[in-house]
């Protein structure tokens, strides 16, 4: 047990990692969970959908009247576009968020690798599998964009430090291409990691260069090569969703978030985004300060993990608020949850290493215990949860209700589905002047109101019935007759606003109304919509780039390590290298 | 450095964690729930019933003894469908009436959020120093009973069989009810203009009515439309009359040459019950001073009304409709029960008015539409 | 269509060979021949309204015609195409004899007593839908429920026939016939109540309430007004004013109300506004 050649000792290979990680994971996808219990799988379907039918334009009707895609960057979208001409939307969806979920332990493995030994990097990227924050942001949020865009990143940044640090050439190209496709499939991941990551492996990168001959500032040069060919990349990738933020900055009135209240004040809340992302890394946190503390080369690392940490915690501290100022009412921030996880998993797997070679089997069952019981909670909570969503509504009546007897001339609008609107939105043929992406909103009865979705009016408490209220008032104007109800709350207003009942489905659950004196939908007009241009752009450049990033990972191999070289430092050293990256 | 980082890490997130949870009124909420005033008793009170911790509310009443946790309950979650129901209390507003060292009376605003726009409701509560604490006497929640009794309805409905899509061409329609704006008014207001009037069914069946208005500027262009929306009761009976207001904000008087009235009506089935009689109505001023047009709404029916609407028309000496307003009636119309309303009526308008005219819009959960 | 037409226009310019005379008028549904001149195998084209027919015929014989071909009312073309280039020739069809007849009547409700409320409207046309353009008798038929019924014979023009007549004093449901030939089309009217007239009320007492109810409520032609009609009673007290819309039900409007002292009740149902009660005390 205590020999060194015992497989407690050895690094874990990262094939078996991501076997482990495809066991876990390939089924629960497969099954098409996130579609049934998350909230944004549905969202990102839609706007799948509507590039799979429209690829270079990103002018979309069924939403807000209009609205344009660019808003949002469409890498996963386009990616789920592609192969949903295969195998179906939702399919695809699970085959681009089982790539992302693969990428993770990947990149867990390469960032970590830059920071502590190979072993505890393998331990590191075992755990990042079973991390609460992966499973919550895969099944109960769906964020595909940031599930794939945060390994990219992980990954391009081994490759900015090798460029940084020993100005790799292949390290540059296919560091900045991973960035360009990161930015790609979601660009506040790369905005806040310039500052949260890469900031930190680029110091790393400064104190290791002279240490093995390189001079400091020749790897601060490399880096701002690196970053000033990034920054370009990604103004010109993703130009049109320049274009559109400067041409309508979010200037309406925030809308609230779970995420960026005060936690403590709140336990299902607390739960949501504290209790369950973390898991038990939660009873880790005290040696990870200490462990990170403690080394010289990994303060940094804990001092990003600490700053990214407090970030995720929303209105519990004062800090995000600020750092962000009135962005803080704009971002949301389970998002970071993940971002401080990955960071502080290099930590993690030191700590763990240490503790295997101090109580060996033991230690293994009580940390496999501590994972699988993280991953269980996570599971679980999409059951237990107050927040449950609603995405496995079946809207199949209210899609063919509209897509029959010319009712697709007319817009509409659900009330109580909230995110199974977005499945409404892909299958049916008219359009709502509804929509679940807050920040392409333009109409002032959405934007001057400070609430949500209209389907999901009642939450947001008067905001949001005013502002429903609003928007019912304008219904001969933007051609909204048909509104489906799966919340009887919302029956009284539409009988006093002289809505009438016409159908039922789904056992009455689900209720059509309908307006008699309303006219069909005309086209709104609005200077939102990009131009022909643009949609060539958007439709080549950010798939363009993420198959550029592919063909130069298979084409540029990395430079095969030296394992024997690797330096191994007595985990209670406090100075000098800890454990630097092996060179030939 | 290896043992200072970990206590400034930690210190730091604390201390930034008490600052945020004292920004959040965590603090507030601490202090609040020892009711040591007249002012935390109340706030600490509606905080509860904010959050629907009904057992800790009940708890802080000092009359609890005198009636059920769920007669309490009911006074202020609604039953029976009401427009309660519907509702939660989002925010309210605590201010002194009278305070002496062992009771005071409190102002009390709650704003509700309901399923038909926002509910103000203004109470004054008694509190009293139990030892040191202050608790809050709460009126006793008074619940008309009915006698069970059998009330003869002799229901009265109209249904309707339009063209079918097979028919031939040729085979005519029903034709739509004939409905008429009988009056039509222009009235300016500080931040809006708003065009009130009535309407009428002059026809022998139920119409669905809708009252739109476009305002014209100096070149007869279209500046605005706007539609009655909630303030018109749609389903019109034969010969009914009801009032309509369409609100334009941010528009002046002076900038409209004229108004284009539009008004649609459609045949729809319809049922002539339930009957509402509107009783003992009179101009008279709320406890904050605001002119009020009061009255109570009788149920004739047999069946319970979930919510119901006051719609008040008001006419000038020379029987113009110089105003109309509307309130919604947050307890459910239990049969034979007469329940009070009250709606807003603006100060300079309460001066000009000469006569009123009231209409009942109602929703039943059993008919739904 | 018409590039067809025009392109076998321009082939019969190229070259002209034997004629095609079809008679000047032809009556919709029945057959006929064409006659041609000059010899050979040609191809014959009847280019009619509604669609075209193509066969091939011998130049020189008579062109039968069927009837199923010459359906539809219009200007034909017969076309005829051989070797040696294409000819052609126009003739109308006419709308057979009147056989159907397609009415409107409007309104679908009307009240009693009211000058040129009925309008009623007639097409014509023959048993294949065409127009019947020559004018023709319409004979309009006016059933009311009670009284003499009422023929009014009108000559169509343009294949229009159209007269505006009063409603009865009695309400009920009118039948309303056009006939033109065999073809006779009913619709049915409803004739309903005028305002109500002499709105009477008279008060009872009740224990705790006073019941009010209107006399059984009629128009001034005697016509019940319908069930459903909303009258509205109001009553001024010592508490404040009372106001109840109550819809009529068998005839008559009825509801209770509470009275505190001296009480005036009054009654209104649309612009009609009936008598004026007054209460003393002591209720």
């Amino acid at each position: 047990m205590n020999s060194d050649s015992s497989f407690p000792r050895r690094p874990i290979p990262l094939g078996v990692i991501v076997m482990i990680a495809a066991a876990i994971h390939a089924p629960l996808l497969i099954m098409e969970l996130p579609a049934r219990t998350s909230y944004d799988a549905n969202f990102h379907m839609f706007f799948a959908s509507h590039y799979a039918q429209h690829w270079f334009n990103p002018w979309n009707e069924k939403w807000f009247a209009g609205f344009s895609q660019t808003t949002y960057p469409p890498l996963v979208h386009q990616w789920i576009a592609l192969v949903s001409r295969v195998i179906g939307l939702n399919e695809a969806f699970s085959v681009v968020m089982l790539i992302a979920v693969l990428l993770i332990p990947v990149a867990t493995y390469g960032f970590a690798k830059l920071w502590v030994d190979e072993r505890a990097a393998s331990y590191a990227a075992l755990l990042s599998v079973f991390a609460g924050t992966v499973a919550f942001l895969t099944y109960s949020a769906g964020q595909l964009p940031t599930m794939m865009s945060a390994p990219l990143y992980f990954i391009a940044l081994s490759y900015f430090y090798r460029w940084s640090h020993s100005a790799e050439g292949g390290s540059l190209w296919k560091g900045v291409a991973l960035t360009l496709t990161a930015a790609s499939a979601h660009h506040v991941t790369l905005i806040f990691g310039a500052v949260l990551f890469a900031l930190p492996v680029l110091w790393l990168a400064a104190m290791d260069g002279p240490q093995d001959g390189r001079s400091r500032v020749a790897v601060v040069a490399r880096a701002l090569a690196f970053a000033a060919l990034s920054a370009a990349g990604v103004g010109i990738v993703l130009l049109p969703y320049w274009i559109s933020i400067i041409q309508h900055p979010i200037t309406q009135i925030p809308i609230p978030h779970a995420s960026r209240s005060n936690l403590l004040m709140s336990a299902p809340i607390f739960m949501n985004y504290f209790i369950v992302p973390y898991g038990l890394l939660i009873l880790a946190f005290p040696f990870i300060v200490i462990r990170g503390a403690s080394v010289p080369r990994l303060r940094v690392l804990l001092l990003a993990f600490w700053v990214t940490f407090l970030i995720g915690l929303g209105g519990t501290t004062p800090f995000p608020k600020w750092i962000f100022g009135r962005a803080f009412e704009i971002l949301t921030f389970e998002r970071f949850i993940l971002w401080a996880t990955l960071l502080a998993l290099p930590i993690v797997g030191l700590l763990v290493e240490e503790w295997v070679d101090r109580s060996g089997g033991r230690a293994m069952a009580g940390i496999g215990f501590a994972a699988v019981g993280t991953l269980a909670l996570a599971m679980g909570w999409l059951t237990w949860s107050p927040f449950r969503p609603t995405g496995g509504l079946n809207v199949d009546a209210a899609v063919e209700f509209l897509n029959r007897d010319g009712h697709d001339q007319y817009r509409y609008m659900t009330l109580g589905f909230g995110n199974a609107l977005p499945k409404i939105s892909t299958y049916a043929n008219a359009g709502s002047v509804d929509g679940e992406y807050n920040s392409a909103r333009l109409l002032p009865e959405m934007t001057n109101y400070g609430a949500g979705q209209f389907t999901s009016a009642k939450y947001f408490g008067t905001a949001g019935m005013e502002s429903l209220r609003a928007m019912l008032k304008h219904a001969n104007h933007y051609g909204l007759k048909f509104i489906f109800v799966y919340d009887p709350y919302y029956d009284p207003l539409l009988v006093f606003a002289g809505w009438r009942k016409v159908e039922t489905y789904n056992s009455g659950q689900i209720t059509a109304w309908s307006k008699e004196d309303v006219p069909p939908a005309r086209k709104i007009a609005s200077d939102a919509m990009p131009a022909p241009w643009e949609g060539l752009l958007w439709g080549i450049l950010p798939l363009g780039s993420s198959l550029l990033a592919i063909v130069l990972m298979v084409l540029i191999p990395d430079r095969v390590r030296a394992v024997d070289n690797l330096v191994t430092i007595p985990s209670t050293a406090d100075e000098g290298v800890y454990a630097r990256e092996a060179r030939p | 450095m290896k043992a200072f980082l970990p206590l400034f890490i930690g210190l730091v997130t604390a201390g930034l964690v008490a600052m945020a949870w004292v920004e959040s009124g965590g603090l507030a909420l601490h202090e609040m729930r020892s009711a040591g005033t007249p002012q935390e008793a109340v706030e600490a009170l509606v905080t509860d019933i904010q959050s629907r911790n009904w057992d800790r509310a009940y708890a802080r009443l000092a009359n609890s003894n005198d009636f059920e946790k769920q007669a309490f309950i009911r006074d202020l979650a609604g039953s029976s469908g009401s427009l309660r129901t519907y509702s939660s209390l989002e925010s309210f507003k605590v201010w002194p009436v009278e305070a002496g060292a062992d009771d005071a009376t409190m102002r009390v605003r709650l704003n509700w959020s309901s399923a038909v726009g926002p509910l103000d409701d203004v109470r004054d509560l008694e509190v009293k120093k139990e030892g040191n604490v202050w608790k809050v006497v709460w009126p006793k929640p008074q619940f008309a009973k009915v006698p069970p009794q059998v009330i003869p309805v002799n229901y009265l409905r109209w249904d309707v069989i339009g063209r079918g899509p097979t028919d031939d061409w040729g085979v005519q329609n029903v034709d739509n009810p004939n409905v008429r704006i009988t009056s039509m008014n222009a009235v300016e207001r500080p931040d809006r203009v708003v065009i009130v009037g009535e309407v009428v069914n002059e026809d022998t069946v139920p119409a669905y009515v809708n009252v739109n208005a476009t305002l014209l500027n100096s070149d007869s262009k279209p500046m605005d439309q706007e539609g009655s929306f909630d303030m018109i009761s749609h389903t019109l009976l034969p010969r009914q009359v009801s009032p309509y207001r369409i609100d334009f904000p941010g528009f002046h008087l002076q900038q409209v040459k004229s108004v284009r009235m539009d008004v649609k009506a459609m045949l729809v089935p319809a049922s002539a019950d339930p009957v509402i009689a509107v009783t003992d109505q009179k101009m008279d001023k709320d406890p904050l001073g605001k002119n009020v047009l009061r009255g109570a709404l009788v149920n004739q029916s047999g069946q319970t009304v979930n919510i119901a609407q006051v719609l008040a028309d008001y006419y000038d000496a020379n029987g113009r409709v110089i105003w109309v307003s509307d309130g919604y009636v947050d307890q459910a119309l239990e049969p034979q029960v007469a329940v009070p309303f009250a709606v807003d009526v603006p100060d300079d308008v309460a001066s000009k008015i000469h006569n009123y005219h009231v209409l009942v819009n109602h929703y039943s959960i059993h008919e739904g539409s | 269509m018409l590039r067809l037409t025009a392109c076998l226009l321009l082939l019969m310019r190229l070259a002209a060979f034997g004629e095609v005379h079809p008679p000047a008028q032809v009556t919709a549904g029945k057959g006929f021949s064409i006659s041609t001149t000059g010899s050979g195998d040609a191809s014959f084209y009847l280019i009619s309204p509604g669609h075209v027919a193509k066969r091939e015929v011998k130049l020189g014989q008579d062109i039968p015609v069927d009837a199923s071909d010459v359906k539809k009312a219009g200007r034909y073309l017969a076309i005829a195409c051989g070797s040696g280039g294409c000819n052609s020739a126009a003739f109308y069809v006419m709308a057979a004899e009147p056989d159907k007849v397609s009415f409107f009547l409007h309104p679908s409700r009307v009240r009693v007593k009211s000058n040129d409320a009925i309008n009623a409207t007639a097409f014509v046309f023959d048993q294949f839908y065409n127009l019947v353009l020559t004018p023709v008798t319409v004979d309009f038929k006016v059933i009311p429920k009670t009284g003499p019924p009422i023929d009014r014979p009108i000559k169509s023009n343009l294949g229009v026939a159209w007269m505006r007549v009063a409603s009865t004093p009695k309400q009920g449901p009118v039948k309303v016939i056009a006939e033109v030939g065999k073809a006779s089309e009913p619709r049915v009217i409803q004739q309903v109540a005028s305002d109500a007239c002499n709105l009477r009320i008279k008060a009872t007492r009740t224990a705790k309430a006073v019941l009010i109810e209107t006399d059984p409520l009629r128009d001034c032609s005697g016509n019940a007004i319908p069930d459903g009609t909303i009258v509205s009673f109001t009553e001024i007290d010592g508490k404040g004013k009372t106001t109840v819309d109550v819809p009529i039900k068998k005839g008559i409007a009825r509801t209770q109300l509470p009275v505190n002292g001296r009480a005036k009740i009054s009654v209104a149902s649309g612009v009609v506004i009936g008598n004026e009660i007054s209460l003393g005390g002591g209720l």
